[in-house]
């Protein structure tokens, strides 16, 4: 597309270009993750390694305050109806 | 018997009332025509959760996913996030606003 510096022709190539890197992912429900992106499909389902998940939990009432759960793990499969957003970290 | 006072001078005025204001910009066309004329421009995202995301729009499909470039998170005003670049997943987007004048 002009005036697209990177070269990324559909919103896919942005994915495919973060193959074998680490990304950072955003979840539904509160969650984000990073990992090692190895595979991806048209519904963003993913693979990741070496992945460590962060979720946030909320304590509503008098006192509104974030506690934060997190958990690694060495290879996960992601459902893509859960992603919301996936950014390469290393770029930001 | 009484008589209505005559009208004043300037009511009978017969002078045309001003054109109503034009928007600097008419917008016609498709959705599609849209999402062709924003590309390479900033814009806000809005997710159906409620959260924005402003940057510069590299491309979309017809799913709306989206790939940004340069993007800032905002959460209830606030800057929650920064992005080099960020692909967010069609469904979740409620809107696609331009941050410009196309």
């Amino acid at each position: 597309m002009d005036g697209s510096s990177s070269g990324i022709q559909e919103p896919f190539d942005l994915i495919r270009l973060s193959l074998s890197e680490r990304v950072f992912v955003k979840l539904r429900g509160d969650r984000e993750m990073t990992g090692i992106l190895h595979a991806y499909d048209g519904h963003m389902n993913l693979i990741l390694s070496d992945v460590e998940e962060t979720i946030m939990i909320v304590n509503e009432g008098e006192q509104a305050t974030v506690n934060v759960a997190k958990r690694k793990m060495d290879m996960l499969f992601v459902r893509g109806d859960g992603v919301i957003l996936v950014s390469p970290p290393s770029r930001t | 018997m009484d008589e209505y006072p005559p009208p004043p001078d300037d009511a009978l005025d017969t002078q045309t009332p001003p054109p109503p204001p034009q928007p600097r910009t008419i917008h016609t066309g498709s959705p599609t025509d849209f999402l062709k004329g924003v590309v390479g421009k900033k814009v806000i995202v809005r997710l159906n959760s409620g959260v924005d995301y402003r940057g510069v729009l590299s491309c979309l499909d017809g799913y709306m996913n989206i790939a940004l470039e340069a993007t800032e998170e905002h959460v209830e005003g606030n800057v929650t996030n920064r992005y080099g670049d960020a692909f967010i997943r069609g469904n979740n987007v409620l809107y696609i606003s331009a941050a410009e004048e196309i």
